[in-house]
């Protein structure tokens, strides 16, 4: 691990099917991620992915990449720009720094275009001398 | 077009909390959690994974006034501060407060933009994480 490095991006295929699943289980029944006449209606081209679906998904990159023995003390997420079901979500992120057991992260999605949706931190912290990425 | 004096009235609201919401972290809850956002990491058959509070304090303080200003809701980003893992059978109590409320001009207008601030202790009354939460109303 050195500052720069990238971690291994995580590409998630989200679907109607998924944002009503999120709806369910986060309890966020708000009807601009399944109604497609109310999204329009709300000026938007269509149902969007929940922010807190996306954010979930740069969680995973951070917890996958650090394994049991890291520690998530921190995290944050700007959403930036919509994400739409149908459309790849790839999840990235690069170790910003390293203080001794402590490394900040930054993370990013991208949609099909390039474009990044998401702008987000982390900070982990390190579980001792033994501790490896899952690189 | 807003109503004169709306914004300084949501403005005085800032500062209002929500009771305290106390939920059970269930296995059955922390599962279709998972299965909804595909992780499938078997750490989260013991542990919540990191944005499930969000699903326990579902309820933002009840503001009317918020919803006379525009006609839609945004998400504008999210903070988790964690200080301890919540894990299956903890039993969480969750209290949000409006923390910050301004206005923005935006490409389609003005917006509005509300920061809620969620504390969440376990059963010990041990703080387990800061969650700061930043909507848009345009």
């Amino acid at each position: 691990m050195r500052e720069g490095g990238e971690l291994p991006v995580l590409v998630k295929h989200p679907t109607t099917n998924q944002l009503v699943r999120y709806a369910g289980a986060a309890g966020d029944f708000y009807q601009i991620h399944y109604d497609q006449d109310f999204a329009r209606s709300v000026g938007l081209p269509g149902v969007i992915l929940h922010g807190l679906l996306k954010a979930a998904f740069l969680a995973q990159l951070v917890t996958d990449w650090g394994g049991d023995g890291a520690r998530l003390k921190s995290f944050e997420v700007s959403y930036r720009g919509l994400d739409f079901p149908g459309r790849e979500f790839t999840c990235r992120g690069r170790v910003r720094r390293v203080d001794g057991s402590y490394v900040e992260l930054e993370l990013w999605s991208e949609d099909p275009d390039g474009k990044r949706t998401t702008v987000g931190a982390a900070v982990l912290e390190l579980g001792g001398e033994a501790w490896r990425p899952n690189a | 077009m807003q109503s004169a004096g709306l914004l300084e009235r949501i403005q005085a609201l800032v500062g209002t909390e929500t009771s305290t919401v106390e939920s059970l972290v269930e296995a059955g809850h922390v599962r279709r959690f998972v299965e909804a956002i595909e992780d499938p990491n078997p750490r989260w058959q013991q542990e919540a994974p990191p944005t499930f509070l969000v699903a326990l304090a579902a309820d933002l303080p009840q503001l009317p006034e918020v919803l006379e200003y525009g006609s839609a809701w945004l998400n504008a980003g999210d903070r988790f501060e964690y200080e301890r893992p919540v894990r299956i059978g903890d039993r969480i109590s969750s209290r949000t407060r409006l923390a910050e409320a301004f206005e923005k001009e935006g490409s389609t207008g003005r917006m509005l933009f509300l920061a809620f601030e969620t504390e969440h202790r376990n059963q010990h009354g041990e703080l387990v994480a800061r969650v700061r939460g930043t909507r848009i109303r345009r």
